[in-house]
């Protein structure tokens, strides 16, 4: 086999300028694909760890109802023994964050909005996201106090500031009458837009007693110790809560509707990383095309001195192979390289745009995208360019005639 | 057991248009150790009788058989290994491997028959070594003048241990030194180790040197004539 790799080397070595152009043009294709869609992706990593940080953290256990039927009717009952429980199938969980939530009316005495009420237990959702950070005024709650912190854009909505009176009127469980009247004590800049304008957090306690449902609450967080372990974790606790009623959610699985979003989002920078592909692709094709055309007649010497049609394709494979892997490992190395500075001297956004990032709690630049799925499907899409391009070669050598090819 | 046999031997070109009796009804047997050259003008079909011998080309009727094995059937594949196995060629344009060194063009052969990688050194050196070529062993074709480079291939054609070496027009190429020096060196190998050759020319200094000379016209063998040389 050796024998063939260095032929193959040294064969694509026969015309330098050929294949320096061919594999500078894989190389810029990989580069480019990848720095279009680690931008695009960059955001959307945002994005996604917002939500999960401020939202559905990275994995739910809920009741098997919920996610289809989010009331509080599909709740359950957390206590020590759940807990030891999950502990038991999974030992490598930082945290459980217990939560209640429930759509309510809020209102003040001039206007109504529908809020998005949450029972947490701050200290630990403090220590997942960090949340009392974005706190333009006043304070967390501590403890089981008629004291809620709502979202800056509902609180503008309702003219509401610390100190405020929040009344919330809606269903506890089991379609029992809800209503309450609590203090303003904090309000928060949330990252998330849409939780910005209706969300309002009570302690857990709290909510319970509101609703009705003490000892219950609808979605309990899992925070692993290591994030990539998600996965993993999910299936120990699908198989530890098999029989019961409960179910065990991952992120993407929280967010289906922001995942496909964002999956359109790409369609673009997919769409101009494929016309690149085919551009490139044709460009390949034409040097192997040149390369096979030009050495038919050694082709049909290897055949007259023994060598099979079959090792003779093995060897073009190689010069194939050799080009597109050069190509696509300059192309990774210099992506990476690209990706890095532009890491630490991102692309700044200016006037609306910038403007509308900011708002959104996000710093106004252009983020990269790390992703190892950006690096690995470039080497794959040139692979299937080497295989599509090596039909050529592959076709001739089956079909080459010896003496028409000796005379050529 | 003759090593070359042909029984009629016949290879019509392009016989539904206007058919070419490149080759017609010859017969032809070779001995081991012969040293053999077919003459005639040139398109009298020596070519064509030598690719038909060597397997690159299948007769239109009649049959060949090497060492006892008749080829005329057989398919692509078994005709190519037992082409790697069973027969050397030497060609008039050299055609070397240009990537490779002349070692690197003798061992590939032996390497294409899997053989012990540290025969196919000692055997690679030997040869390049027998056709006086011990100072330029790791040296690519390009580097080399025709007359070495057609010294590299007959050392390739002999790296199969083949029962007949084929040789078409070989010295057609190489200045009156390099022929004569080619030459020796072919006679040598036929001498000392019973080497077979079968080797089609115009070259009178060629000629004079075969012990036996078959001569073609309009694709049929006319003449068979031994003399000792
Ligand atoms: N592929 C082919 N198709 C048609 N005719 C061919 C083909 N190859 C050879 N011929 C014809 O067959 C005849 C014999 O050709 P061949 O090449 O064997 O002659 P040759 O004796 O080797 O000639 P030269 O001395 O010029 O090399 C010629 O008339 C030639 O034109
Ligand atoms: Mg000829």
């Amino acid at each position: 086999m050796t024998i063939y790799l260095k032929l193959a080397w040294r064969n694509i070595w026969r015309n330098r300028r050929r294949t320096l152009i061919t594999v500078s043009a894989i190389m810029f294709a990989v580069v480019f694909a990848i720095f279009g869609q680690s931008l695009n992706r960059g955001s959307h990593e945002i994005m996604i760890d917002n939500m999960t940080r401020f939202n559905t953290g990275y994995l739910q256990l809920q009741d098997r109802r919920f996610n289809n039927e989010p009331s509080l009717d599909n709740s359950f009952a957390y206590d020590a023994q759940l807990e030891s429980r999950i502990n038991r199938a999974h030992p490598q969980i930082e945290l459980m964050l217990p939560r209640i939530e429930t759509f309510m009316l809020a209102a003040d005495e001039e206007a109504t909005r529908g809020a998005m009420v949450k029972g947490i237990e701050p200290e630990k959702e403090q220590l997942f996201n960090n949340l009392e950070q974005r706190l333009v005024n006043g304070r967390f709650f501590t403890s089981a106090q008629q004291e809620a912190v709502i979202g800056q854009g509902l609180a503008e909505r309702l003219r509401l500031g610390v100190g405020g009176t929040l009344a919330l009127i809606g269903q506890g469980r089991f379609g029992m009458s809800a209503s309450g009247l609590f203090t303003v004590v904090g309000i928060v800049d949330h990252p998330l837009r849409e939780m910005n304008d209706r969300i309002v957090y009570l302690s857990l306690a709290t909510a319970q007693e509101l609703l009705a449902a003490e000892g219950y609450i609808t979605n309990l967080l899992l925070v692993p110790e290591r994030p990539r372990d998600t996965d993993r974790i999910a299936v120990a606790l699908r198989h530890e809560f098999t029989a019961a009623d409960l179910q065990v959610l991952t992120w993407p699985e929280l967010m289906p509707e922001l995942l496909d979003l964002l999956r359109f989002d790409m369609a673009g920078s997919y769409l101009m990383s494929a016309i690149l592909y085919v551009v490139i692709g044709f460009g390949f094709f034409g040097t192997v095309l040149t390369m096979t055309l030009e050495r038919l007649k050694e082709f049909g010497i290897l055949l007259s001195v023994g060598m099979q049609r079959l090792r003779l394709a093995i060897v073009v494979f190689l010069e194939t192979l050799w080009i597109s892997l050069l190509g696509v490992g300059c192309g990774l190395a210099a992506a990476w390289l690209v990706l890095l500075y532009f890491h630490f001297n991102p692309i700044e956004l200016t006037g609306n745009m910038a403007q509308t990032v900011i708002d959104m709690g996000w710093e106004p630049i252009l983020p990269v995208s790390f992703a190892p799925e950006l690096f690995y499907t470039q080497g794959i899409i040139v692979f299937i360019l080497a295989m599509l391009v090596f039909i050529y070669p592959l076709v001739k050598i089956a079909r080459l005639n010896v003496l028409a090819a000796a005379r050529s | 057991m003759p090593v070359v046999q042909t029984r009629q031997l016949t290879r019509t070109y392009n016989p539904d248009t206007i058919p070419v009796h490149a080759v017609r009804q010859a017969d032809l047997c070779i001995e081991e150790g012969e040293f053999t050259s077919i003459v005639g003008p040139s398109g009298s079909g020596k070519t064509t009788l030598l690719n038909l011998i060597g397997g690159l080309d299948r007769p239109t009727s009649g049959s060949v058989h090497i060492n006892g094995t008749d080829i005329t059937g057989m398919s692509d594949s078994k005709l190519i290994d037992f082409r790697l196995w069973h027969i050397g060629f030497v060609f008039q344009h050299y055609n070397l491997i240009p990537v490779f060194s002349a070692r690197e063009n003798v061992a590939f052969i032996m390497l294409l028959q899997n053989r012990d990688k540290d025969e196919i050194a000692r055997r690679t050196d030997e040869l390049l070594d027998e056709v006086g070529l011990e100072k330029r062993k790791d040296t690519r074709p390009a580097q080399l003048s025709g007359g070495e480079q057609q010294r590299v291939a007959v050392a390739r054609a002999l790296a199969c241990e083949p029962k007949i070496i084929l040789a078409d027009e070989p010295t057609a190429n190489l200045d009156t030194t390099a022929a004569m020096n080619l030459l020796d060196i072919m006679t040598r190998m036929n001498r000392e180790k019973k080497v077979t050759f079968l080797f089609s020319t115009h070259d009178q200094r060629v000629i004079d040197r075969a012990r036996r000379v078959v001569r073609m016209l309009d694709g049929a063998i006319v003449e068979d004539s031994c003399h000792e040389g």
